[in-house]
């Protein structure tokens, strides 16, 4: 497993492996109310993508994950983050902050192709992870109506962050 | 004779290259060498012997026997042949046999230095000391030059016990050797050989000398070596001559100084506690509060040493209830905090030896208890505890650990108090209030963990051992997999996996070949078509992973899945013995495998390890794995033996069904010898006529098979195969063969004889010696391995076998239910004696009067027997031996039989709070079906079903199946692939 300690000792990040997808997977199922399919745990196993799909660990317990993936939109890069989130006993104690800024560290340097932007959806009900991204530098750029399908309320709200090299 | 042996002189430079050809390994033109000697003279025996010898190496074995024995008919007074004819024995591992003949050798030719090496070694492995010291003082006699013949010399004088000669022989060698280099590993090792010579012979001041001289001039060049013979031995001469404060001192300051080089060996403290008279069971004026200060000093110089601080723990007086602010109080509060707060998984493990002391463990239990309650109050103050979630889910681990392994050792002193159960808004009931531990507490807290944290696989295994001992061998196997598949990589949770599965009775999930798994889930791939989920960590080109595991000799498994077989079906009971034999091969090997060091290690000076390791292999036999395998593969012979029915020990209670039906009134081998095949039903019967049908069809097979690669073989290739035979043909994959062999308790005598003879002699030496081999056994029971001893010789007519072995069972534990068993069988097999033939006048008096040494003749065994009930009414275990010992004595109903087995759940009068586990319960419930009680068992199965609310082994049957079935559904799935489908691609 290839983990770096973070800032805080108490607090790590390990790449995405197959063998430790498992945990992703029950994160998911604890953290969203939206089962993913075979093509998203195949995505976030991708090479390229490897900088910016974590699992978090607080005291060697994996407690958190974040999964993003690339788009190119008229000739730009952006990146998509699909998915963060951190079980909720372990939440206020700084772990989302240090991941997402993990993430965007890892964006600013990245090459070949250079990342222009990082966006994401955000449930309307969901007040607290909107303030989290707008804490960040995220701004809300749109609403998306009926993004989501099966889940209440449907629409989400688009949050997105250039990314200055 | 001598004159066949006579060749013309150039055959006989023929046969001198023949010989170095053999030594060079040249194999085929060694084999074209015998032959030109061969044309000339057909009929010469040594090159006959030659050539065979030759031809085995090439893997032509039966031929190249058949010539050697060809040849040494020719010539029986050549020590060529006879050394030919060990080598071909000792290659079949033969040792004893191959002894013989190398003694042979030497009787014509006394001085051959490569038969009397050769000799040494197998008299080392066959522990013949005394001709050893001979074999070497020959050698040395022979060859005085060499170094390694002086010091084999005193090896085998120490291995014989003759220490003097030892030490004269090592002064000898010391005095004559000259231009040692600097830095020799081998002399330093030939050094400290005789500084262990000296310490054996208690001459402490004399090694302490000979240690320091050496030490100082470099010739020892092992430092732990020298601080650690330094160490005892000042604590060995100033205890001897009971001298003087210096000694002392000298003798601390050793061990101190070898806890600051290593400060988590437990020896080390000890020696340091003991060399300031503060040990605590050696040190006459042992004084508790200065040992702890002791240790309370050496923490501050050390603090990253875990071990003062945990020692002190188990030196602290133990504490009186309610008393909070004592001695082990505090040294206990830090120690479990900090282990909580960085969250170390082995605290419980670390902790639970404490837990013969009540004190201790309420305490412990009390502190735990405390944070959990901080965390649950919401409570803020409390700035001792940092409120940090990882440590809030160590702390419910350790408390369901806690009360889990409580209320899984009975015998354990309980806690007075009731378990706390902390308030919980999840989903999980918290279980109704009881005033000891039970499995529910900690399922209760355990739950309250996973659901607060899923992610932690500990968690989830603790889960499966908690359903485990609740007697859920399904829930078991869904957790601790639930653990494996969040961590793919984690070899110890697949392994836990394959062993919970087996436990439910899935063998082939576990462990099947890729086409034997997934039969339940319709396809899909299974394991990603690599068999058992014990596959993902074996090899990919093995048949299966069953098969590499036995390979790579791991006993676990094997034991694991032999209690599987022996658990699932009476017709799987071949394979069960089939496992527990491998094990007994695992450790032959093992033993085996220390030939090549008798030579290589003595060669090469490293001569404290390899005598180290002679000690080791000399109770190998004790290791649990070997008791275990002898045990149960003796008990299921036994039960060969009697024809009578298996009864259902194991887990799955539901299938004891089907082997039901049998009048069995036999019982226990009551008959003692024949007529077991008279008391078999018709069913069995058929399934016996079946199995040796099948045996005799796979004989067939067999046959044929070898016929075809006979054939075959191939054509000489200069490849040197060595002279160990290759492995034989499995010719019964199934051990259907063994379960209709003609000897069954010869088979199983055999395996639990070594070990007789290792306890006994044990026994005669020092009560050092004794506690030791108690220390060993303590993981499989002692007690078990005597009364099968007992059970197979009674059988055989090895009557005072029979009555020794029941004499050391009874001495370790006069009141074991499956000693008052053998007890009542004993006296009964006495009264037996005077109507059918008696052995013999003087075996019999002896057995007799020995059996009334341990259960009195003025009483009969009917009064013995419900006097043994009265006294332990409170104990399920001996309820039921008592059950079996009545049905054994004949002289009550099958009813009054039952109805002492109900009382195991306390439904007789009076009988309330008798202590009953699911594992006793379900004996009991195999038991009432081997007394073709139908009726009353299913009564049985019913109460027990109710009374242990998390367990599932007492479902009916069908209700198993369907258990099992999903449990299969639950392993075999691909990821991902759960039960409901989900929606369309969504993000965010």
């Amino acid at each position: 497993m290839t983990s770096s300690k973070a800032n805080n000792s108490r607090v790590s990040f390990a790449s995405l492996t197959l063998n430790n997808l498992g945990t992703v997977r029950k994160l998911n199922s604890v953290l969203f109310p939206i089962k993913y399919t075979e093509k998203f745990y195949e995505g976030i196993l991708s090479p390229d993508v490897e900088n910016f799909c974590k699992l978090v660990y607080y005291n060697d317990i994996p407690v958190g994950t974040i999964c993003c993936r690339f788009e190119n939109k008229d000739e730009q890069v952006h990146l998509y983050l699909m998915t963060m989130g951190v079980l909720a006993p372990y939440r206020s104690r700084g772990l989302g902050s240090q991941t997402l800024q993990l993430i965007l560290d890892a964006a600013i340097s990245h090459e070949k192709p250079s990342i222009n932007k990082i966006y994401l959806h955000v449930q309307t009900s969901n007040v607290e992870a909107k303030q989290f991204y707008e804490k960040h530098g995220f701004k809300q750029v749109g609403l998306h109506e009926n993004y989501y399908k099966k889940i209440v309320p449907h629409d989400a709200w688009i949050l997105e962050k250039t990314i200055e090299h | 004779m001598a004159a066949k042996r006579a060749l013309t002189p150039k055959e006989a430079n023929l046969f001198k290259d023949l010989l170095t050809l053999y030594e060079t390994r040249q194999l085929k033109k060694g084999l074209k060498t015998a032959d030109q000697i061969l044309k000339k003279f057909p009929e010469h025996g040594e090159t006959l012997c030659m050539k065979g010898l030759i031809l085995t190496h090439m893997g032509q074995r039966d031929e190249g026997i058949d010539l050697v024995k060809k040849g040494m008919r020719l010539d029986l007074t050549s020590h060529i042949v006879w050394h030919v004819f060990g080598l071909i024995q000792k290659g079949e591992k033969n040792y004893e046999e191959a002894l013989k003949s190398y003694t042979q050798a030497l009787r014509f030719d006394k001085d051959n230095i490569n038969i009397l090496r050769d000799a040494a070694q197998l008299q080392t492995q066959l522990r013949l000391y005394d001709s050893l010291v001979e074999t070497r003082y020959t050698l040395l006699k022979l060859r005085p030059t060499l170094r390694q013949h002086w010091v084999a010399l005193a090896v085998a004088y120490y291995l014989n016990g003759n220490l003097d000669q030892a030490k004269n022989v090592m002064e000898k060698y010391e005095s004559i050797l000259k231009n040692i280099p600097d830095y020799d590993v081998e002399h330093s090792e030939t050094l400290l050989f005789h500084v262990r010579v000296l310490e054996a012979l208690e001459e402490h001041s004399q090694a302490l000398s000979l240690l320091d001289t050496n030490a100082k001039e470099r010739a020892i060049v092992d430092k732990t070596a020298i601080m650690e013979y330094r160490a005892r031995l000042l604590s060995a001469s100033s205890s001897t001559t009971g001298e003087a404060q210096e000694g002392e001192g000298e003798a601390s300051a050793a061990w101190h100084t070898l806890i600051d080089h290593n400060s988590e060996n437990i020896d080390y403290y000890y020696g340091y506690l003991a060399s300031l008279g503060l040990h605590p069971t050696l040190s006459p004026s042992y004084d508790s509060t200065k040992a702890l200060e002791t240790l309370q000093t050496l923490s501050t110089a050390l603090p990253r040493a875990s071990f003062p601080r945990r020692l002190a723990l188990t030196l602290a007086p133990s504490p009186s209830s309610e008393d909070t602010n004592g001695t082990f109080h505090t040294l206990a509060k830090p120690y479990i905090l900090t282990a909580l707060q960085k969250g170390i998984p082995s605290l419980f493990v670390d902790l639970k030896s404490l837990y013969t002391d009540q004190g201790k463990m309420e305490a412990i239990q009390g502190i735990v208890e405390d944070v959990l309650r901080s965390f649950d109050s919401e409570d803020t103050s409390n700035a001792e505890i940092d409120r940090d979630p990882s440590m809030y889910i160590w702390t419910l681990y350790f408390l369901a650990q806690h009360y889990s392994y409580l209320a899984s050792h009975p015998t354990l002193p309980q806690p007075s108090s009731p378990p706390y159960i902390p308030s919980s808004s999840s989903s999980s009931t918290p279980p109704n209030p009881s005033p000891y531990p039970t499995q529910s507490h900690s399922l209760h807290l355990i739950s309250l963990a996973i659901s607060h944290t899923p992610t932690l696989p500990d968690l989830h295994l603790l889960q499966s051992k908690i359903l485990k001992r609740a007697g859920d061998p399904y829930g078991a196997a869904t957790a601790v997999n639930r653990a494996r598949e969040l961590d793919g990589q984690d070899r110890f949770l697949n392994g836990k996996t394959g062993n919970a599965l087996m436990r439910a009775g899935l063998v082939k999930e576990a462990s099947g070949a890729p086409g034997e798994v997934g039969s339940g889930s319709g396809g899909g791939g299974g394991q990603q078509g690599k068999g058992g989920v014990l596959g993902v960590f074996t090899k990919k080109d093995a048949a299966s992973p069953a098969s590499d595991l036995e390979d790579m000799q791991s006993l676990s498994y094997l034991l694991e899945e032999a209690d599987a077989q022996r658990r699932t079906a009476p017709s799987n009971l071949g394979l069960a013995l089939k496992r527990y034999l491998a094990v007994q091969k695992i450790f032959t090997e093992i033993q085996d495998d220390q030939y090549d060091f008798h030579g290589y290690c003595l060669r090469k000076f490293t001569i404290n390890v390899y005598l180290n390791l002679l000690t080791w292999e000399d109770s190998l036999l004790l290791h649990p794995a070997y008791l275990k395998s002898a045990i149960s593969a003796s008990q299921i012979f036994v039960y060969l033996h009697d024809g009578t029915l298996f009864p259902s020990f194991g887990i799955l209670g539901g299938a004891g069904k089907d082997r039901g039906g049998s009048g069995s009134k036999g019982g226990k081998g009551g008959k003692g010898g024949k007529g077991g095949a008279g008391e078999m039903t018709d069913a069995e019967k058929k399934a016996k006529k079946k199995a040796k049908k099948a045996a005799a069809a796979q004989k067939e097979k067999a046959k044929e098979r070898e016929k075809e690669e006979g054939k075959k073989a191939p054509q000489a290739a200069n490849e040197d195969k060595g002279l160990e035979p290759p492995a034989p043909k499995d010719d019964d994959p199934d051990g259907t063969k063994l379960l209709v062999c003609e000897d069954p308790l010869e088979r199983a005598a055999k395996l639990l004889a070594p070990v007789v003879k290792l306890l006994l002699s044990k026994k005669d030496k020092t009560s050092k010696g004794k506690n030791a081999s108690q220390k060993r056994m303590k993981g499989y029971g002692e007690i078990e391995f005597w009364v099968t001893v007992y059970d197979v010789a009674v059988r055989r007519k090895k009557f005072l076998q029979a009555i020794q072995a029941l004499t050391q069972a009874h001495t370790l534990d006069p009141e074991h239910p499956e000693v008052h068993l053998r007890l009542i069988h004993a006296s009964k097999t006495v009264s037996s004696f005077s109507s059918s033939s008696p052995p013999s006048e003087t075996i019999t008096s002896t057995f007799s009067s020995q059996l009334s040494n341990l259960l009195p003749s003025t009483i009969s065994p009917e009064t013995h027997n419900s006097q043994y009930l009265q006294k332990h009414s409170k104990n399920a275990r001996a309820i039921l031996a008592s059950a079996k010992a009545l049905e054994m004595l004949g002289s009550s109903t099958k009813e009054e039989v039952e109805t002492v087995v109900f009382g195991m759940l306390g439904s007789g009068a009076g009988a309330e709070g008798v202590h009953v586990d699911v594992e006793t319960a379900l004996e009991g419930l195999g038991y009432l079906y081997s007394l073709a009680s139908d009726e009353k068992a299913e009564e049985f199965r019913v109460k027990c079903d109710e009374r242990f609310v998390s367990s599932t082994v007492f479902k009916s049957e069908q209700e198993q199946g369907k258990l099992r079935d999903a449990v299969r559904e639950e392993v075999t799935r691909l990821p991902g692939e759960e039960k409901e489908k989900g929606d369309g691609e969504v993000s965010g």
